[in-house]
């Protein structure tokens, strides 16, 4: 009878299982270019976003929002930085990943539950200043060419569709540490025992 | 750490643990493909570790928690099935005759599919049982306290012990 652990030690192996240093190589040149075409990604969507501000600005297309704008704008651009200061600035060390299985996944959780319940602040409220005036300032508009009830109706729309849309970034990013935390509580239940 | 060391390390990892890093593959990725990729991912992470690498444990737990953290996270992107503890495991009943399959492939077949549908410590403390680790070894590297490890192996052994009926004649 063989043991079972020899069984599983004797496994015959893929002849395509080993790996040259030249592999890991070509894998390290992949794995920094996937980083910078992500955040590059991210970047994009904020600086297209201001360059449209700018440029409306710049056209006088409408003189009554350029100070929320520029607000909206600036915004765009703390949220870059933000995602710059995240994703760089604090990013791993090459060793955290040799740390005790249980200590490393609990560290993984904790940055992604961080990043996520602190969402509302560094994410969502930037955008609000500007945001709000601008809703302000479309509902003190009151256009001579619009019905006062149809005026009514599409500033009601647009404070909604903008209450809409940020209530669900919020709970998107809620639940996801709300699931985090219960992670987290696992392992600590794992790590007591 | 200079370039040269780094590579070293990997190298004499890369020799040593080679077949051991495949085996952990295998029981973290059922289909071939996704596992020469994961298994190049613990390589690759393997690699990057050894810059930061200055003896804080011996190089074996290292290599065995950089490749089992690299395998937890892909189980984890991947949202596989709903995994199980080892108590719930236990009732699974075995298929077959576990006599005849002990030496097939159809042994190996099992424990992988035993090792993937156990929840992450109690499917490394599997693995690392297999690989002849003790107690000591497996807390070191799961972060486990040995009081846990020693109650999963004592489990992991009767769930061996149903499934293959070790100790009797093949």
């Amino acid at each position: 009878m063989t043991d079972i652990k020899t069984v599983w030690q004797n496994q015959p192996m893929e002849e395509n299982s080993m790996i040259t240093l030249s592999d890991i190589r070509a894998r390290a040149a992949r794995f920094q270019s996937r980083i910078r075409w992500r955040n590059m990604a991210l970047y994009l969507y904020s600086l297209a976003n201001i360059a449209i501000t700018l440029w409306l600005i710049s056209r006088g297309v409408s003189p009554r929002y350029t100070a929320p704008g520029l607000l909206i704008g600036a915004a765009h651009l703390f949220v870059i930085w933000q995602l710059w200061w995240r994703t760089s600035a604090r990013a791993l060390p090459d060793d955290l990943v040799a740390r005790a299985a249980l200590d490393y996944h609990r560290q993984e959780l904790e940055r992604q539950h961080n990043a996520m319940s602190g969402a509302w602040l560094w994410y969502i409220l930037p955008f609000m200043p500007g945001l709000i005036w601008e809703l302000w300032l479309r509902a003190s508009l009151h256009p001579a060419n619009v019905p006062p009830v149809v005026d009514r109706a599409l500033v009601l729309f647009l404070i909604l569709s903008a209450l809409f849309f940020w209530t669900s970034v919020w709970l998107a990013f809620s639940w996801a540490a709300a699931r985090l935390e219960i992670r987290i509580e696992r392992l600590n239940v794992l790590k007591a025992e | 750490m200079d370039a040269t060391r780094q590579d070293d390390l990997y190298l004499r990892a890369s020799a040593e643990y080679g077949p051991a890093l495949v085996r952990l593959a295998r029981a973290y990725e059922a289909d071939p493909s996704q596992r020469l990729d994961l298994l190049q991912d613990i390589h690759f992470a393997l690699w990057r570790s050894f810059s930061g690498f200055a003896e804080q444990c011996s190089m074996r737990t290292w290599i065995y928690r950089v490749a089992h953290n690299v395998g937890i996270s892909r189980r984890v992107r991947r949202r596989r099935p709903r995994l199980t503890s080892l108590e719930e495991l236990s009732e699974i009943p075995a298929d077959g005759s576990p006599e005849d399959d002990v030496h097939s492939a159809r042994a190996l077949a099992r424990l992988h599919a035993l090792i993937g549908a156990l929840k992450p410590p109690d499917g490394q403390v599997m693995m690392l049982y297999l690989e002849d680790m003790d107690a000591s070894a497996i807390g070191d590297i799961t972060g486990l306290s040995p009081r846990a490890v020693a109650t999963r192996i004592h489990r992991i052994k009767a769930l061996l012990a149903r499934n293959f009926r070790q100790g009797e004649p093949a």
